[in-house]
């Protein structure tokens, strides 16, 4: 049953992880190339100097891509179940609801977290080769909180989706996106390292969401 | 699912604490009048400029007001160019013959606040030559590091250890009675300046150092503290004035600032305290007097202290005034307030009502 549900899931979204992978995997190639391209262009010493005076890492334009991704993701595994409710297949098969829920959405969080994994894992070996250990760090400290709002966008536009009363779903709106604009309040390198864990955190508890406005569909609020 | 719903409503309040004072603030925005101050040595008093959003105005802590005309004589070293343009500069001040270059070069500005310090360092140095020969500064080709047991030299353009200048600099520093691992560092790598005074670092037995890169070599001396004891510095900070005559300025635990001669010696300077980590300062010297500005969470602190000596020559301490009725208001209306954001730090972290 576990793996049928993963199956459906694969079936369902492969499209959208397929042009998500391509649309993240070619920007992290223009951004390393613009990399090469200055270091080349502007000089090494210059670049480095650059980055380390006046700390700049030339990434920014990677900022909002995991959140938009996050909230497409949702939107493409969440609203072919809500049209309809056709949801309420799920909701009758021989598991818990929660049970069957929670792994669909550890399929969004799951394959979220390889695709920003991905970027994250390419952008370092690469950048390991032209930068100092320390702005590789500082560059994957700086992208850690984008990539957690691209999980937390995901899991609040889940919540969003699945709440079955319009007018809930605006309540869930107006909280929802003020805790996703927590991960983007500073584009200033390294400048999250102490909210990293509350963001976490954060994160734990949005994707716990979900499961109140399933049950909530559940008691056939409408 | 009852503690889910529980922590809907905690997380909407979460909301509700952080973004309603920033809404209130979007339309009550909070105003900033410190003025500008400057200590005349004329008057021996400190002048403030005060702008009421339509004009400027001179006044000084007595409450006399003066006209820019009459400002521009009482700060001489100050206003020069105005001075020298309306042909009014002084020949001579306390027996010292005045010439702008011998203003221009005795001026002295250094600002910095804790939302400068704050922040996660980089952890890369550039050193650069500081006796090329040349009128212009050039950035080196490599960075260092700082490692367990000495520097590390990383080469930009292969992005690999240089092993030797590593290991000469290392060397140079142990020479010189330096104990490994470096505690404190601060350099200026900016090419923008006419010299460079290299790094000023602490060592593991908390004893100040200066490193420079003389034509490819280390240079390396060890701060002649005197009589001073320090237990521990907690802020270094490089200067590079005109008139060279300074390396940097360093805080000390208990949150005395002091300055560090160009001749290798520490010298206190004459205020109260000082805490980088909290308080916003600001220098303005000049040949006779620096005007040394502190601005704390609760007053400002204005010293007038002897460019040579450092001592002490005036000193007023004026409270912050009185919270503005908007402000009272949102502290009544909005007892919790939650920020991210801060005037003391770039990191973003959770703050209550950390105004």
């Amino acid at each position: 049953m576990l793996n049928a549900i993963f199956y459906k899931e694969w079936l369902k979204l492969r499209l959208y992880w397929g042009l998500a992978l391509l649309i993240h995997i070619g920007l992290v190639s223009y951004l390393l190339l613009s990399l090469r391209s200055t270091l080349h262009t502007s000089g090494v010493v210059e670049t480095w100097a650059t980055m380390i005076g006046r700390d700049v890492l030339m990434i920014n334009t990677m900022m909002y891509l995991p959140l938009v991704t996050g909230v497409c993701i949702a939107l493409c595994q969440w609203l072919p179940e809500m049209q309809n409710k056709r949801i309420r297949l799920t909701l009758h098969l021989p598991i818990d609801y929660t049970l069957s829920i929670g792994l669909m959405l550890l399929c969004g969080i799951a394959g979220l977290s390889v695709l920003f994994a991905t970027d994250a894992a390419v952008m370092a070996i690469t950048q390991q080769f032209w930068l100092p250990r320390e702005l590789v760090t500082r560059t994957w400290l700086t992208c850690l909180p984008w990539y957690l709002g691209g999980l937390i966008a995901y899991s609040i536009t889940t919540w969003i989706i699945l709440e079955p009363q319009w007018r809930i779903r605006c309540v869930n709106l107006l909280i929802g996106v003020p805790l996703v604009a927590l991960c983007f309040l500073s584009s200033q390198p390294a400048s999250y390292v102490r909210m990293t864990p509350w963001l976490i955190a954060l994160l734990i508890v949005t994707a716990c969401l979900p499961a109140y406005s399933i049950y909530r569909f559940k008691l056939g609020k409408q | 699912m009852k503690i889910i719903k529980y922590v809907e409503i905690a997380l909407a309040l979460i909301v509700a604490v952080w973004l309603l004072p920033a809404l209130y603030e979007l339309v009550f925005p909070r105003t900033d009048n410190s003025p500008f101050v400057l200590y005349s040595c004329l008057d021996s008093t400190f002048i403030r400029f005060e702008y009421d959003n339509k004009d400027m105005h001179y006044v000084d802590f007595r409450g006399q007001e003066f006209t820019k005309a009459e400002t521009d004589s009482l700060l001489p070293l100050f206003s020069f160019r105005q001075l020298v343009a309306e042909g009014r500069l002084p020949d001579s001040i306390f027996g010292i013959a005045l010439t702008p270059k011998l203003i221009q070069q005795n001026s002295f500005h250094f600002k910095t606040s804790p939302k400068q310090l704050n922040k996660t360092p980089i952890g890369l140095y550039t050193l650069l030559e500081s006796a090329s020969g040349r009128v212009d500064l050039q950035l080196p080709p490599d960075v260092f590091r700082l490692t367990q047991e000495g520097l590390e030299f990383i080469n930009c353009e292969t992005n690999s250890i240089n092993r030797a200048k590593s290991l000469s600099f290392s060397r140079e520093l142990t020479k010189h009675g330096f104990s490994f691992p470096v505690q404190l560092i601060w350099g200026n790598a900016s090419t923008r300046k006419d010299y460079d005074n290299g790094y000023l670092l602490t060592d593991s037995n908390n004893r100040l150092f200066q490193l420079k890169m003389v034509k490819g070599t280390p240079w390396v001396r060890e701060i002649n503290c005197g009589d001073t004891e320090i237990n521990r510095y907690v802020q270094l900070f490089t200067v590079e004035p005109a008139n060279r005559a300074l390396v940097g300025l360093v805080v000390s635990e208990d949150s005395q600032l002091y300055a560090v001669r160009s001749n290798g010696t520490l010298a206190h300077i004459d205020i109260d305290a000082y805490d980088p980590q909290s308080m916003q300062i600001s220098i303005i010297g000049d040949l006779l007097h620096w005007t040394i500005t502190i601005y704390t969470a609760t007053d400002s602190r204005y010293y007038a202290v002897d460019a040579n000596s450092f001592k002490q020559v005036a000193r007023e301490i004026v409270p912050d005034p009185e919270l503005p009725l908007s402000r009272r208001i949102e502290h009544c209306l909005l007892p919790i307030r939650l920020r991210f954001n801060s005037w003391q730090t770039q990191l973003i972290a959770p703050n209550i009502n950390n105004d």
